[in-house]
């Protein structure tokens, strides 16, 4: 069954950038990725998902109903994290906690005070005081108190720590063998990889592709950047997987893929200054995507 | 029913504020009336004297001074003022205020739809409206009763307030609608209040210029003021239907185009 499915989802701003024809289906208990760059209409699709704005053209359905028609109702069963957390900033921790629970017909209290508690958060400080990162965990238990059916996630990772993030990402996939299905809304694919199962790629607001999580570690790329003593010889890096060969002077960055015992042996045999191995941003990655469809 | 619980809660720290300012106003207003009741005849003269725009912007025109009602109804202009710039930025905030403050993601994700967030916001508002009324007329009946002589009618007072009633009604729904209608949500409340003294500045001018008489239809400070419901004894019935008519029509507009639009997130 689809929890998610969406059918030529547009939306136009007057002149700003919206999504145009958004097509993709997640099925029940899959932890689904959606990623792409900032400001690609990952947030816009969540927000005609949750009806906050309205589709120009297309539909979104979401446990097989309307989003729009049925909002009140499929609300019922979705938990919601927003990419910037705001909220009433004069209440306390519980006050806000309690007021989101009486939404739903359930008694929540217990499951508030152990979401608390694995995360870490003081239910007696009012949200005013609270930094960025502990406004998030805010919101996650705000987002999952109710155990909702779809948990839908703009950017959760935004603002806490790594430790955090590990027990958010075992919390998330703890609620998933329940049967939970995830939509993980990210710009950085390394924290998509790690927990779903399928990603939807976003740019400008179109799909760029639905990918399986398998398929995209086949092609899992890092950036390398080196400071070598003397200049490398152009074709000394002219293995298999290298691309964007780039040097200059005593700098060299390229984009390497594949085994890493191999390229790490060919460094080896250089005088390094310095080293840098990133993530390639998500620009590099669909430059790949690109390439790869030509 | 939980929202309705919040936004009472919200709104109860500027009602006690609001209610002290009224307060404030009676009380002070009718000591004043204390002092000048012992010159008796001679201020109804003086006014009378004073130049026509003078009395249009005292609001005395043919009320009678040396009563304690009469007096009163003239602080009754300002106390309506104040109700209405009450309603106005109530019935503007308490609908623009989850945009404004970025909490509409908060609430639009919760099981609860549009039309039922308009109702329990108007529901907490007009709770507010009325107990701003009811303050009003406990701490006027209260007032004018001490300083009244034997014999004069307090009726006037229950019915200035039911036409502050009508007047901030009026408001509450003009304030809501122009959230509901606008996306610019930081600025419905500057909106609501520029058109109140807009209308309230023509009530003046109508005063001064029996020329624009008719557009005392267009401006709600003249359907109820004080020389009018004193010297009729009655709320006019046009004025009450006109009222009714704006505020079906204002709270319509409110549901339909805050269900209609794009939230500002």
């Amino acid at each position: 069954m689809n929890v998610i499915e969406l059918k030529n989802l547009t939306k136009t701003y007057g002149k700003a950038r919206g999504i145009t024809n958004i097509s993709f289906n997640v099925e029940e208990g899959e932890i689904f990725g959606f990623i792409g760059p900032n400001g690609a209409g990952k947030s816009t699709t969540i927000r005609t998902m949750l009806s906050l704005i309205y589709p120009t053209s297309g539909s979104a359905m979401i446990f097989g109903k309307d989003s729009v028609k049925y909002g009140p109702e499929i609300k019922k069963e979705i938990g919601y994290l927003p990419s910037e957390v705001f909220y009433y900033d004069n209440m306390k921790v519980k006050e806000l906690l309690k007021y989101s629970a009486s939404f739903y017909k359930k008694d929540c209290s217990k499951r508030i005070t152990q979401l608390a508690e694995m995360l870490d958060l003081d239910l007696n400080k009012r949200i005013d005081d609270l930094s960025f990162g502990n406004k998030k965990k805010v919101g996650i238990v705000q987002g999952l108190l109710h155990e909702p059916k779809l948990i839908i996630l703009d950017e959760p990772t935004s603002g806490l720590d790594p430790l955090m993030q590990q027990k958010f990402f075992e919390l998330l996939k703890e609620e998933n063998k329940k049967g939970t299905t995830i939509l993980f809304s990210s710009h950085i694919l390394s924290e998509v990889q790690k927990l779903c199962d399928r990603v939807a790629i976003i740019k400008e607001g179109e799909l760029v592709n639905v990918e399986k999580i398998s398929t995209l570690k086949e092609n899992n790329h890092k950036r390398f950047k080196l400071e070598s003593q003397t200049q490398v010889p152009h074709d000394y890096f002219k293995i298999k997987g290298v691309q964007n060969l780039e040097v200059n002077n005593h700098i060299t960055s390229f984009l390497y893929s594949g085994n890493i015992n191999m390229i790490l042996q060919k460094l080896a045999q250089l005088e390094l200054y310095n080293l840098w191995i990133e993530e390639p941003d998500l620009e590099e990655i669909f430059m790949h995507y690109y390439e790869k469809e030509n | 029913m939980n929202l309705f619980f919040r936004e009472i809660k919200a709104a109860r720290r500027s009602l006690i504020l609001w209610s002290i300012g009224i307060c404030f106003m009676v009380v002070s207003g009718m000591a004043k009336y204390e002092g000048l009741s012992g010159t008796g005849q001679s201020l109804q003269q003086m006014i009378s004297e004073m130049p026509k725009s003078l009395q249009a912007i005292m609001g005395t025109g043919t009320l009678d001074l040396s009563t304690a009602v009469g007096f009163y109804a003239i602080l009754f202009t300002y106390l309506q003022l104040m109700a209405a710039i009450h309603a106005m930025m109530l019935g503007a905030n308490i609908i623009a205020k989850e945009e404004r403050d970025q909490t509409a993601e908060f609430l639009m994700a919760k099981p609860i739809s549009r039309s039922q967030i308009i109702t329990a916001k108007l529901s907490a508002a007009l709770a507010n409206v009325v107990i701003f009324n009811l303050v009003t007329l406990i701490l006027s009946i209260t007032m004018v009763s001490k300083f009244s002589k034997d014999g004069e009618s307090l009726t006037d007072i229950y019915l200035l307030m039911a036409g502050m009633f009508m007047l901030q009604l009026i408001f509450l729904a003009a304030g809501s609608s122009i959230a509901a209608a606008g996306n610019k949500p930081k600025r419905a409340a500057s909106v609501g209040t520029g058109i109140l003294l807009i209308s309230y500045i023509l009530s003046l001018a109508i005063d001064l210029n029996e020329n624009i008489k008719l557009l005392q239809y267009i401006t709600p400070f003249k359907y109820f003021e004080a020389k009018r419901v004193v010297a009729g004894g009655v709320l006019d019935p046009v004025f009450v239907g006109l009222s009714a008519i704006i505020i079906i029509i204002l709270i319509t507009l409110t549901y339909v185009s805050f269900r209609k639009r794009d939230l500002s997130v």
